[in-house]
């Protein structure tokens, strides 16, 4: 398995961000990482709200692995034009690729079921080794593997959680290594429960998320779906007004309240916080512009300057823990 | 409603009382909101001869209040809107101690200023000038910025008061902008001011600012700067030294701006107004000063450590 170069290509060299949401963390070790940046060796994580949130991600996953001539794998019940996550895509036949095995869809029955028709770890893991080693056989860069465990959660007379975890440990032990497979194990957030969704994150060293939707090394724009609205992470000031007014438009379409994470913002200028307010006053509906972990400094340009000279603009969470943040720049 | 703006003479402490507490109790009976800022020697007393008819009445130490006159500007706005559809009444006495003429020159201005910023408020403000103790200039000053002086119980006209406009430009007129040679400087290409924000604010937290105060300046560098690239002609550029305990940011470009004298002072009613950016940028730092002429137009931010 070590015929993968050594050197990836550009794809992979994306950034990696520390883990800051706020979440439980218990290992320190966890990168986030957009699916456009996940790469050989990741066993990633990535626990959808919804369709939507799993479309952008599995979408990309599976769409840039046929493009750059890597082998998919998705274990999966579903037919390869319906696979979970994935939308049709214009003047892309899913099935031509099933016809050259750059595409296996693969049954559940067939991968990872015991003869009693239960989830059986062991019979994963051994698909996972024949699917990369067939990989490689085939000549094929990469693999990038994927499925929905959601379902496992939710058996019928499911065991404790333990057998799970082994099994993402091990999965995560197999892929780590690679440098030809890369995995995202998917998990609906709304199957289980709080703890065991964090125990289960935390048998992998990578957080998957969408595509940022600008990134200009200055300021860093990516959409977030539960809560509906944008994390702004960096600096915004004139120069990246546009395409920060740009993508707030792409998330106001519907009639959903907008909230703007911005607890990795370091910067705003107050042309942004006009712009804010300009926004949130078009806004069909009264629910305005709603900002989550704002940082203190900006929180204390606000408050000197005072939330009623912002129309639209509510006040949202709190930041998670002071601090973070910090002198920017 | 037209504002009472009036300037007071005194020279003890009893003439005060004497003329500011039945004008105080009057709004009282009236319903008005009424507010007392005066200095903590007479705050007690002004307290004790109000007696029962002070229990709605708030106090406010002028040490306390009078800081920034921006940021006071801004708070008696807050207080004006918050007291619909009361109208205020404030016995206004600001402090002229300890300061610069610099800092002397704004608080005249701020005076000024109040005649516009409350023109329609139907607000009344009783304005004491401790005349035993006061130098002339503060006096004549008064004199320039409050259409009538209160004398006992008798309203005067002031024949000396000048239109805030003209004040202001007289105030700009005194504003001398002398840069020391050691002053760092850095040009600004574009609205990209990564670099600028980065630069200042490390000068910043080298100069021992806190990180809150450092990252105002910052906040407030980073507009005008983008205001000079907007607006201005090039070359754009920053300077930036320390003079004691102040660190000093100026932004210069090529443009003659022929600002209003009026411009940036008045709180804006919101975001969305014109002057948002300038006014913030005052209520941000501790002092600016802005100067316009023919080699072109220069904002200096003034912060102290």
């Amino acid at each position: 398995m070590q015929r993968a170069s050594k050197s990836y290509p550009a794809a992979y060299a994306g950034q990696i961000h520390a883990n800051l949401d706020g979440q439980a963390m218990d290992s320190w070790f966890q990168a986030e990482r957009s699916v456009n940046a996940i790469r050989p060796g990741d066993h990633a994580w990535l626990a959808f709200s919804g369709e939507e949130e799993r479309a952008h991600i599995i979408g990309d996953f599976v769409y840039d692995g046929l493009a750059t001539e890597e082998k998919v794998v998705y274990v999966t019940d579903a037919p390869p034009d319906r696979l979970p996550g994935v939308r049709p895509r214009h003047g892309i036949e899913l099935r031509s690729y099933t016809d050259t095995r750059q595409l296996r869809v693969i049954p559940r029955e067939q991968a990872c079921l015991s003869g009693r028709g239960r989830f059986d770890p062991d019979r994963m893991l051994r698909t996972l080794e024949r699917e990369v080693d067939a990989a490689f056989d085939q000549g094929f860069r990469a693999v990038r593997l994927t499925t929905d465990f959601s379902w496992v959660l939710n058996e019928p007379g499911r065991s404790d959680l333990s057998q799970m975890l082994g099994c993402e440990h091990q999965f995560g032990e197999a892929v780590s290594p690679s440098t030809m497979a890369m995995a995202i194990c998917q998990v609906d957030k709304h199957a289980c429960p709080q703890d065991e969704l964090v125990a289960l994150r935390d048998t992998h060293e990578v957080l998957v998320e969408v595509n940022p939707e600008f990134d200009d090394g200055i300021l860093r724009i990516v959409r977030t779906f539960e809560p509906h609205g944008l994390r702004v992470e960096g600096e915004l000031d004139a120069a990246r007004h546009a395409v920060f007014a740009e993508k707030l438009s792409l998330v106001t379409h519907e009639r959903r309240r907008i909230h703007l994470d911005f607890s990795r913002l370091r910067f705003i200028d107050l042309g942004g916080l006009n712009l804010l307010a300009h926004h949130a006053t078009g806004l069909p509906t009264d629910d305005g512009l709603v900002l989550d972990h704002l940082p203190a400094d900006v929180e204390n340009v606000i408050d000197m300057v005072g939330w009623h000279r912002l129309p639209g603009l509510a006040r949202g969470q709190e930041r998670p823990f002071p601090g973070a943040g910090g002198m920017a720049s | 409603m037209t504002l009472e703006h009036r300037a007071f003479m005194y020279g003890e402490l009893q003439q005060l009382l004497d003329t500011a507490v039945p004008w105080l109790r009057e709004g009282v009976e009236r319903d008005e909101k009424v507010v007392v800022v005066v200095r903590e020697t007479g705050m007690n007393a002004v307290r004790d001869v109000l007696g029962p008819d002070g229990k709605d009445v708030e106090f406010y130490p002028s040490e306390v209040f009078y800081k920034h006159p921006v940021r006071t500007l801004r708070d008696y706005q807050g207080i004006v809107q918050d007291a619909r559809p009361h109208t205020v009444r404030a016995l206004a006495e600001p402090v002229w101690h300890g300061q610069s003429p610099r800092e002397t020159r704004e608080w005249a201005r701020y005076e000024s200023l109040i005649n516009v910023a409350f023109e329609h408020s139907g607000a009344r403000a009783l304005c004491p000038y401790d005349q035993s103790v006061l130098p002339q200039e503060i006096i004549e000053h008064a004199r320039r910025t409050h259409p009538k002086f209160a004398r006992g119980e008798d309203t005067l006209h002031n024949d000396s008061y000048v239109h805030p406009k003209d004040f202001g430009n007289g105030c700009d007129s005194m504003i001398q902008l002398v840069r020391p040679r050691h002053a760092e400087y850095r040009t600004i290409e574009s609205d990209d001011l990564h670099d600028i924000r980065a630069f200042v604010g490390e000068r910043a937290v080298g100069h021992g600012l806190d990180t809150t105060v450092a990252r105002t300046l910052v906040t407030a560098v980073n507009e005008v700067a983008t205001n000079a690239v907007r607006h201005g002609i090039p070359p754009m550029g920053l300077w930036i030294w320390s003079d004691d305990r102040d660190l000093i940011c100026e932004i210069g470009d090529n443009g003659f701006w022929h600002a209003d004298p009026l411009t940036g002072f008045l709180p804006p009613e919101s975001a969305l107004q014109r002057g948002f950016g300038l006014w913030t940028v005052r209520l941000l730092v501790d002092l600016v000063e802005l100067k316009a002429g023919w080699d072109g137009t220069f904002v200096r931010l003034h912060v102290r450590r």
